[in-house]
């Protein structure tokens, strides 16, 4: 207690006798008191603290895993439906339950991949060396080495000089820079995945944007519009050509395990390789890429119509780089390399391979450290991509995924969406609403076999459907975690998770137009 | 074992430190709102038993979210830019605002940490600076699973006198809330400690006091008021009947509360008396002041069920900062 007359602050709010602030102002509750101290607080307080108490709040926290198994044991127990084997029902169940641990995630999502490996062997009582072999194929080494040389590009900082072009080309005027990033974000993740792009160029916007003002306040609609250039740049690029995402590469292994009979000449035609890929896709993402700026200045109406100043700036900041060092030649070398590889060789020798011979040729080079590489890259997704790929395949071999397929469509027929263009209304819906729950590459995972069953019992073409799925999942505009460009330029701390609201819808609305025109109008032109 | 100990006699040292110290847990989330709480904590902290603990905190990264590509790949980019991350950025300008309200944290001792927590390489940060006296300045930049439980976490390294949040977006009716609710809100219900929910509104001053007449309610005014005297600000009673008929009680009620500050020798300049919805009257007369104070622990819980919680509907709907007193 202190005494009035002495007090060192005694200028300010004279404090009376026996008064403290410590000791009468507000009071700090010791965080963990005995058991009735806690039990005496009240509302919710009383009932979280007694969940903590006896830790019922492990299974508060995993409640999700818990109902998901209770779901699996109870699909388990129901009587076999018509035409559905026991095996077939098993992976349906273990569909369904991978599904729901995806959207709710109460594990961590490796997990489900580790669960999804053992319930195979355990559940299906299929030998263990087995499924390990299903789990690696050439579109998971694709996965695995395209992440490998992700990182290994960005780690080259060649953002500045991507930059430096940006704003030659474009001038000063903001609706200009914002189109040549959209273009430059669009051309290169179409190759390299938008992954990449968003986390090479999100400086570029962010130098843009803190250039312009210091203040977050005035710049909030020039922000939004350059890094939304950015992601959904990046996004729109990403079905351009099967190295641009992951679910492509998982669709073009579902088209050649589902359909591709070696002893059939007739069936060639299900595989798809590189190039066949860019003439259904590309001319697709290349009639998106002005629509998104222009949906972009119309939803965000950005405070500065021209960045002189700030371009000014940058190109000082370039400068100071000096010329391209040997490093970077070689960096742009491999980097055509690799593409010339994709297009002209992945039929013979496969995806996968071509990008992990990238990733090595980018070691050997010394351009970029393992560790680099190990750090940067989440190896977790890897696991998760083939436990869901090898599931996917068990559905078709069980017959689960038929099943499925044909319920769905006698559920359509009313409405009559179970052939034509219902159907490919009725399927693009159905992928952009789970796609927005969980990740891209997991969505086409798991819904490939079914949509590719339906296409064929519906008598439709399963490469239009199939890219239907594939292009469809990647309308994921609505959420922050829906694609990952979205989650990488949120980082930046610019964007409000309610401008992916407002904008993406929007985004969704064309991007739905324009795959529906391309699927009826120029899809069939290419003779499938 | 020995180990042990000696770490128990430490912890058990800084208990009894803190204790004696009025701690402030700033959350800043980088917005407007968030900074009034920092500079209304500012405007306590001034005197020398009152430590300032600046935390932001940061949800761990989940590498399946950008595809298999960590976050940190962009995160390391950005740096080689030179430009900042964002949540260095909310912290430092965080910082500067106690440097201009006088604290001239920049000169003392300071101390930096690092804990790697959740796998997560970036971990928690924090860097204390400390003044002789043994006041401090604390800036932490925290990582946790999701963000209400980085805050509550916090709470658990060292309890608080007082915690201030930024103005919550979304605040769900008291049933709803139970499943699905924001993240200040969870905070605020969570929070053992005093709760400033802060919202802009510069120029308004002084505290608006509310009272129902009940002994916790009473206690909750007379804590606060110490506070206000602090601040210098001037303190309004407030109290609310629903009907006219209960005026006359409500007035006693305002007139015992005045009587007590005033054995305190705390001016009171004003008091007044609602009739009506109690949420509604408080939060329009609270309109005017800089603060209003509420307090939710005079109801049983059954009531606030039932009724809803007069202090959680004034956090939500006020358009000025709210203070809970716990």
């Amino acid at each position: 207690m202190r005494q009035g007359g002495d007090t060192p602050d005694g200028a300010r709010g004279k404090i009376v006798a026996d008064i403290s602030l410590v000791a009468d102002s507000l009071r700090a509750h010791p965080p963990t008191g005995a058991w009735l101290v806690r039990a005496r607080r009240r509302g919710y307080q009383r009932m979280l603290v007694i969940h903590t108490q006896f830790n019922l709040y492990y299974f508060w926290e995993k409640r999700w895993f818990f109902l998901a198994m209770a779901l699996g044991a109870f699909m388990l127990t129901l009587p076999l439906p018509e035409d559905l084997s026991r095996d077939g029902m098993i992976v349906l169940t273990m569909s369904v339950v991978a599904t729901v641990l995806f959207v709710t995630e109460p594990v961590p999502l490796p997990t489900v991949a580790l669960l999804i490996v053992v319930g195979q062997i355990l559940l299906l009582g299929i030998d263990s060396t087995k499924v390990a072999q299903s789990l690696m194929t050439d579109s998971v080494l694709f996965i695995m080495g395209s992440l490998m040389l992700a990182v290994a590009i960005v780690k080259q900082r060649l953002d500045k000089r991507l930059a430096w072009l940006i704003v030659r080309a474009t001038g000063t005027k903001t609706a200009n820079i914002c189109f040549g990033i959209s273009v430059v974000s669009g051309l290169m993740a179409s190759f390299i995945g938008e992954h990449t792009v968003a986390a090479m160029m999100l400086p570029v916007g962010v130098t843009l944007i803190s250039l312009t003002s210091d203040d977050p306040k005035k710049v909030r609609n020039l922000a939004a519009v350059l890094l939304f250039s950015i992601c959904y740049g990046a996004s729109v690029a990403g079905i351009g050509t099967p190295s641009g995402g992951a679910r492509n590469a998982i669709m073009i292994g579902y088209w050649k395990e589902f359909f591709y009979d070696p002893g059939n000449p007739e069936t060639e035609r299900y595989l798809i390789d590189y190039l066949r890929w860019m003439t259904f896709a590309y001319p697709m993402f290349l009639l998106q890429l002005p629509l998104v700026t222009l949906v972009l200045l119309f939803t965000f109406k950005p405070e500065y119509r021209d960045l002189a100043r700030p371009v000014a700036k940058l190109r000082a900041q370039v400068r100071r780089e000096g010329p391209m060092k040997p490093g970077d030649m070689v960096t742009i070398l491999f980097f055509v390399l690799i593409l010339a590889a994709w297009v002209f060789l992945s039929a013979d020798i496969g995806m996968g391979t071509i990008a992990i011979l990238g990733a090595s040729a980018f070691l050997v080079a010394g351009l970029v450290k393992w560790e680099d590489l190990n750090s940067g890259v989440n190896w977790g997704v890897v696991l998760l991509y083939a436990a869901a790929i090898s599931l996917g395949v068990q559905m078709k071999e069980t017959g689960a995924a038929l099943w499925v397929a044909e319920s769905f469509l006698t559920l359509l027929a009313p409405i009559g969406a179970d052939q034509g263009f219902g159907l490919w209304v009725s399927v693009s819906a159905l992928t952009t609403a789970v796609t927005n729950t969980m990740s891209n590459g997991a969505a086409v995972a798991v819904l490939g076999p079914i949509v590719l069953k339906m296409a064929t019992v519906a008598g439709e073409s399963p490469i239009i459907i199939g890219f239907i799925t594939a292009v469809s999942s990647a309308f994921a505009y609505l959420t922050v975690v829906g694609t990952p460009a979205c989650t990488i330029v949120y980082a930046s701390g610019y964007l409000k998770t309610t401008d992916f609201l407002n904008v993406g819808w929007r985004m969704v609305l064309v991007s739905m137009v324009v795959m529906l025109a391309a699927a009826s109008v120029y899809w069939p032109l290419l003779g499938v | 074992m020995r180990f042990d100990l000696s770490a128990q006699e430490e912890a058990e040292e800084l208990r009894t430190w803190r204790s004696k110290r009025f701690r402030i847990l700033v959350c800043v989330d980088g917005s407007e709102e968030s900074y009034v709480g920092l500079r209304f904590a500012a405007e306590i902290g001034r005197s020398e038993e009152c430590d300032i603990i600046l935390a932001y905190v940061r949800p761990a990264d989940q590498g399946l979210r950008t595809g298999g590509l960590q976050l940190r790949v962009a995160r390391e980019n950005m740096l080689d830019w030179g430009l900042e991350l964002p949540s260095v950025k909310y912290l430092k300008q965080g910082f500067e605002i106690l440097m201009e309200a006088g604290h001239m944290a920049e000169e003392w001792d300071a101390v930096h940490t690092h804990t790697d927590v959740w796998g997560d390489p970036l971990g928690d940060n924090k860097t204390e600076y400390r003044h002789e006296s043994g006041k401090s300045i604390v800036l932490k930049l925290k990582t946790a699973p999701d963000v209400v439980s980085g805050i509550l976490d916090q709470y658990e390294l060292g309890p608080y006198n007082l915690m201030t949040l930024g103005e919550p977006s979304r605040w769900q009716g008291e049933i709803h809330s139970f499943w699905d609710a924001g993240v200040v809100q969870k905070v605020a219900m969570l929070s053992p400690c005093s709760v400033l929910v802060a919202r802009n509104g510069a120029e308004r001053t002084g505290f608006l006091i509310c009272t129902d007449g009940s002994e916790q309610s009473f206690e909750a005014a007379r804590r606060a008021a110490v506070l206000a005297h602090y601040c210098d600000s001037p303190i309004t009673l407030f109290s609310v009947t629903p009907d006219h008929e209960g005026q006359p009680q409500a007035e006693e009620v305002v007139a015992r509360a005045k009587a007590m500050l005033e054995d305190l020798d705390i001016p009171v300049a004003g008091t007044v008396v609602g009739v009506g919805d109690p949420v509604e009257q408080i939060v329009e007369a609270g309109a005017g002041h800089g603060v209003i104070v509420v307090s939710d622990s005079g109801k049983s819980r059954l009531k606030r069920f039932l009724a809803g919680s007069v202090a959680f509907g004034v956090m939500g709907r006020a358009k000025t900062s709210v203070l809970n007193v716990r």
